[in-house]
């Protein structure tokens, strides 16, 4: 299959294509501080990468997005523009959540482009833990995560997507099950170190590219699961807009 | 055939026009999740539109009886607007576009309302004065070409549909406020309350130094307090409050027209923004005894066929050059990636009421 992939959920724009039986990808990195390049960057890294494989628009048989949690605006982008070239190109779209693909690298899973990606051997150290938990910083002192172990079919999800707190995040550790040696990776991982790290968790050294959204796992898992009807695939924003909040609080 | 779709605020808008300007479709929808929250929230916007989108271009396109396929240009709004609530639109027409390799023109919003006059069946060409008044801008612009138009003035703070909604807003009226506004000013005496029209700053010193720009801001506050003085009485006289306030913001307007075509020298006014749909404006305007134009309601108020009509006069990007186009907030922010650029003398408010000039 050819598939086109993107994520636009963290700072960073990732683009994968899987062309036929090899992947690749191009992706854009801010270094911290910078603002995301979203909007400016999405598509020409998609056409760049699609040259790379060869590949033309018209050769794409299905579209496949993160569909967060992250940045608002950011997901936004994203699922538009997934949108668009799915609904343009009359093929399927799939949504992947960003923090399952975050932990498809670290537990070796479909990723034969993670050693090259630098990410090898922690790759080899995380497949031997029992299980990863991806948090993303949500930004108001809170992460977005989630947790997952390794299985034939891929990351299985053992604590489902929220927004939590550093106590919250504590607690989640604690629930865990197996027992300790559980490994933490996203921004929000980095972000939280010092409440993740005392609590039994491995996080790798801030520069590791374990911590950032691999454009080849996204491809692999796009691939893998079922297609879905373009308007089928949204956001998971995981917050409501502040006004909604306020507005349900001043009628309280 | 071309694709245009809007987004700048709280209408998700598709259209399919044909290049000799004949409107296929123009799939206008409303909101309304808004009305809650008394005015438009930018973040519900935005997640209302991408829900929209894709639905709403899927329906413009089955209404024009036509496919992707057959489309020669994709056409959108790139600014002045909500910048959230813009990259939807921006994001998806260029992905529409760039999976196809068909040109995009990325369209400045308000030269999008001037744009709308071109349209079959009545076209309105060149030259004329163009009023454009909506709840996000208010300007008075001389069109001189199809390309281009000059600001000739601009708000110095509220819209004209913003007074509208937040003088409605004072009266007890749910938002938006403008149909039950202009309701309840038909009951009343226009003469009962003498409000400003904000004309009286002008002068070659003050504010409005330029002498065509608009002020709503002290309108509103006259409202207010004269809300407060007459305390309980003023339940009592809300249809005279609300004529009188509505008149306020007619005269200002058509006196700003009368001053524009005298001093552009132009002899022919065009009307656009959803504060056309004022009967009363209307009226006043037509008194003054020039052809005028006021496209109907759907082509007056965000809609997506206007930016389509604007596409036909404004340069085409081939692919892959429109991929790295960014939505822009205000006028002054435009940047000029591929796009034309934006520049104006005129003094521009806080609305961005800001247009190419070419
Ligand atoms: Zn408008």
């Amino acid at each position: 299959m050819n598939l086109l992939a993107l994520d636009t959920a963290t700072p960073s724009t990732v683009v994968g294509v899987l062309a036929g039986a090899a992947v690749g990808q191009e992706r854009d990195d801010p270094s911290p501080g910078e603002r995301p390049r979203h909007a400016q960057l999405v598509l020409a890294l998609a056409d760049r990468a699609l040259r790379r494989a060869g590949l033309g628009w018209e050769d794409i048989e299905r579209v496949g997005v993160g569909v967060g949690p992250g940045s608002f605006t950011g997901l936004r982008i994203g699922v538009a523009t997934a949108r668009g070239l799915a609904q343009s190109a009359d093929v399927p779209l799939v949504g992947v959540s960003t923090l399952r693909t975050l932990a498809a690298v670290v537990l070796g899973l479909g990723t034969e482009g993670a050693g090259r990606a630098g990410g090898g051997r922690d790759t080899l150290a995380a497949a031997a833990a029992p299980g990863v938990l991806t948090a993303l910083d949500a930004r108001r002192g809170e992460a977005f995560v989630a947790a997952f172990r390794g299985s034939p079919a891929g990351p299985d999800e053992v604590a489902a997507a929220a927004a939590v707190s550093p106590d919250g995040l504590g607690q989640l550790v604690e629930g865990l099950p197996d027992g300790e040696g559980w490994w933490g990776v996203g921004d929000g991982a980095i972000r939280f170190r010092g409440h993740l790290e005392p609590a039994g968790v491995v996080v790798p050294p801030d520069d590791s590219s374990l911590h950032r959204v691999d454009g080849e796992a996204l491809c692999r898992l796009a691939a893998a699961a079922p297609p879905q009807a373009w308007e089928a695939v949204n956001p998971d924003y995981l917050r409501e807009p502040d006004a909604e909040v306020a507005l349900r609080a001043s009628r309280r | 055939m071309i694709l245009g779709l809007e987004t700048s605020c709280d209408d998700t808008c598709a259209a399919v026009v044909t290049d000799r300007g004949e409107v296929r479709s123009n799939v206008i929808s409303s909101q309304g999740v808004h009305d809650r929250f008394g005015g438009v929230v930018p973040e519900v916007a935005s997640r209302q539109h991408l829900e929209l989108v894709n639905a709403v271009l899927a329906d413009a396109l089955a209404r024009a009886d036509t496919t992707l396929a057959e489309l020669d240009s994709v056409a959108v709004t790139q600014g002045p607007g909500l910048v959230g609530a813009l990259l939807v639109g921006l994001a998806s027409a260029k992905a529409i576009a760039a999976a196809r390799r068909l040109p995009l023109a990325p369209v400045d919003h308000l030269q999008g309302h001037v744009a709308a006059n071109f349209l079959e069946p009545d076209p309105f060409p060149p030259p004329f004065l163009c009023l454009i008044a909506s709840g996000g801008h208010t300007f008075l612009a001389a069109v001189r070409d199809t390309a281009g138009y000059e600001v000739l003035g601009s708000t110095l703070d509220d819209a004209a549909g913003e007074a509208v909604d937040k003088g409605a807003r004072l009266l007890g009226l749910p938002f938006p406020g403008g149909p039950h506004l202009e309701r309840l000013a038909l009951e009343g005496d226009a003469e009962a309350f003498p409000f400003p029209t904000g004309l009286g700053r002008g002068g070659r010193r003050g504010p409005m130094a330029n002498g065509l720009d608009f002020s709503f801001a002290g309108l509103k506050t006259a409202l207010l307090y004269r809300v407060r003085e007459l305390g309980a009485e003023a339940e009592r006289r809300r249809a005279d409050l609300a004529a009188s306030y509505q008149r306020a913001i007619v005269e200002a307007l058509a006196t700003r027209v009368e001053q524009g075509l005298e001093s552009s020298g132009l002899g022919r006014l065009a009307v656009g923004g959803g504060v056309a749909a004022n009967a009363r404006l209307r009226e006043r305007l037509s008194a003054i005894g020039v052809p005028m134009k006021v496209p109907p309601p759907a082509l007056c108020t965000d809609n997506a066929a206007m930016i389509a009509s604007a596409a036909r006069f404004s340069p085409r990007l081939a692919y892959p050059d429109y991929l790295g186009l960014d939505a822009y907030a205000s006028g002054q922010a435009r940047p000029d990636v591929g796009a034309p650029v934006a520049a104006s003398a005129a003094a521009s408010g806080a609305t961005g009421a800001q247009g190419p000039v070419r």
